[in-house]
């Protein structure tokens, strides 16, 4: 396969994914700014929203306030983000066409309905309904492009180049939006186990759908080192990073095993998947958990760039 | 180096063996420069196998068995990737401080002849990792690699005596001299694969892990008299045998017992 295809099709699933994650990121915004206190004006959730979709910067060159409004715009529809969610369709799209004779017909058809579908869906309306409607429709995107590859896809290079692209980003959202809650999204003024905490939290899980596998796991209440035990080392739980690195280590090995030899990428991703696996949530809060994500999305980029440098170039 | 490993312990008991119950650290972990592809335990009786971790961070599972068995078996299978790391262990389930591996025990309590013979190799510099390597090929020269004259109860000081043993003695003997100089060591159970070669053999291998500061967990394999290659495979990390023992147990009943053990490993790279 040339690198150039590999590079569409690794692309084109990250695209996606990170379309399904800033929408989940803005759905968490949303219910955290409906919920009591929120009016008080102490919590800052739609700041906290930029961050977690590592768009801060980049709003900020805009010089408009973080409002609702201006921050659902900016995410979801802006043409000036190249992570917002019209952009991440349009370059899946884009990606996807590249590579047309490599996907399925039901793939690219997921793919290029989403992107003619989208001006259908285009809203300024930030009530939670209005936004609602919008996000639903694009996580039904993701599911509809990631179950069409999983269901009709050859098991081949070309679908393990697919995977790559969701899990690495995925693994990325994941550590992300828990270090976002963890460092920046509680006020000082309230108190860590208080009921703001209490309603973030939830919102927080319910944004990578683990609520309920919380309490199925867990059967207690909130608990910071639970939820990152979940979230980080929990293989069963599927937006974990160890089980995204569970994934990304059994692709790469399908390609490496495929092409006959391996590299830094393999080798990066099994040091990383075996960190995760003999670390334990007790020396990760001693440690620090802020320092740990930091470290960690320094190695899931390193990871992107080893694949690249790899495969994709 | 791609790694398949075939590990099966059968026994066969002249009288049938009532209740069984066993504990096997037969299942390896992942650390940098090892990476488990996949691996399975299997028990050719019904039982269920109950994970858990013991202190050491090692994957023990334990089953029991009622009623009345002839035979039992335990196959362990599966496929480990490593890469060459020069000896260096990194990245592995660290759950204890490292004092704790200073700590003797009856297999690795050295005697007065042991650490006369440890201190020969103290250095002037103070090189630690030049120490043991010296140790490590004094000892694979002056003892001598023989499966008759020790059991899985000699202590390090009688092999040292005997100058006779297996792999398991050689890493007693490497870890009690270790120990003595202050240095902390611990013992290794594990797989050996040779250079392009496919091996079958009546055990797994063991060598001995000792820490060097600004370095970490080193392995040192004294029965062959090197630094630990690709063609290891770590299992099961213990103060001495008895703490890493692929298989323990016990049971009532099952007389004379009779028990073989066949360990198959094989580079998959060489074979292609």
């Amino acid at each position: 396969m040339l690198s150039r295809t590999a590079d569409n099709l690794f692309w084109m699933s990250r695209y996606v994914e990170r379309a399904e994650n800033v929408g989940r990121i803005l759905l968490a915004a949303s219910r955290m700014a409906n919920i009591p206190g929120a009016d008080e004006g102490v919590s800052n959730e739609w700041e906290s929203a930029l961050a977690a979709a590592a768009a801060r910067a980049s709003f900020a060159e805009t010089g408009q306030e973080p409002t609702a409004e201006n921050v659902f715009e900016f995410l979801a529809f802006s043409e000036a983000n190249p992570s917002s969610i019209r952009n991440c369709l349009r370059l899946a799209r884009t990606n996807a066409r590249a590579v047309r004779g490599a996907l399925t017909l039901d793939t690219w058809e997921a793919i290029n309905g989403a992107w003619l579908e989208l001006h259908r869906y285009r809203t300024d309306d930030v009530s939670p309904s209005g936004l609602n409607r919008f996000i639903a429709w694009v996580k039904e995107v993701s599911l509809r492009v990631d179950g069409s590859a999983y269901r009709t896809m050859l098991r081949n290079d070309a679908y393990w180049f697919s995977r790559l692209g969701v899990y690495l980003e995925r693994a990325e959202n994941t550590a992300r939006i828990l270090d976002v809650k963890y460092h920046v999204l509680l006020p000082d003024s309230e108190p860590v186990g208080g009921g703001l905490d209490y309603f973030q939290w939830s919102a927080i899980l319910r944004s990578v759908s683990a609520l309920t596998a919380y309490h199925w796991v867990y059967r207690d209440s909130f608990k910071p080192w639970l939820i990152a035990d979940l979230l980080i080392l929990r293989e069963e739980m599927p937006r974990s990073l160890a089980s995204c690195y569970a994934n990304l280590t059994m692709f790469l090995d399908e390609l490496a095993r495929t092409y006959g030899r391996q590299g830094d990428s393999q080798r990066h991703a099994r040091r990383i998947y075996a960190q995760l696996r003999n670390a334990r949530t007790d020396d990760i809060f001693q440690s620090g958990l802020h320092e740990f994500l930091t470290e960690f999305l320094a190695e899931n980029n390193r990871l992107g760039a080893a694949i690249t440098d790899q495969y994709l170039t | 180096m791609r790694i398949h490993v075939r590990h099966e312990t059968a026994y066969h008991y002249a009288s049938p063996a009532k209740y069984i119950i066993q504990k096997l650290r037969l299942s390896p972990r992942s650390h940098d420069g090892q990476h488990i592809r996949r691996w399975r335990i299997e028990v050719d009786q019904d039982c269920r196998l109950m994970e858990t971790s013991d202190a050491f961070g090692n994957i023990v599972h334990s089953f029991t068995l009622m009623g009345a068995f002839d035979s039992l078996s335990i196959l362990v299978e599966g496929e480990v990737e490593t890469e060459e790391t020069s000896g260096v262990v990194r990245g592995t389930a660290e759950r204890l401080p490292l004092e704790l591996y200073l700590r003797e025990t009856d297999l690795t309590e050295p005697n007065a002849d042991i650490e006369a013979y440890a201190r020969k190799f103290v250095r002037d510099d103070g090189n630690r990792l030049s120490m043991l390597h010296d140790m490590l090929v004094d000892l694979h020269e002056h003892i001598t690699f023989d499966t008759n004259r020790t059991d899985s109860g000699t202590t390090a000081a009688d092999a040292f005596a005997l100058k006779h043993g297996v792999c398991q003695d050689f890493s007693h003997i490497f870890i009690a001299a270790a120990r003595s100089l202050g240095l902390p060591a611990r013992y290794i159970g594990g797989y050996l694969v040779q250079q392009n070669g496919v091996a079958t053999s009546e055990a797994g291998h063991a060598w001995a892990e000792a820490h060097i500061p600004d370095l970490g967990w080193v392995g040192f394999d004294p029965s062959n008299g090197v630094c630990i290659t690709d063609g290891y495979v770590r299992v099961a990390v213990g103060l001495d045998y008895l703490g890493a023992a692929p298989v323990r147990g016990s049971q009532v009943g099952g007389q004379s017992e009779d028990l073989k053990v066949a360990v198959h490993t094989e580079n998959m790279a060489a074979q292609q």
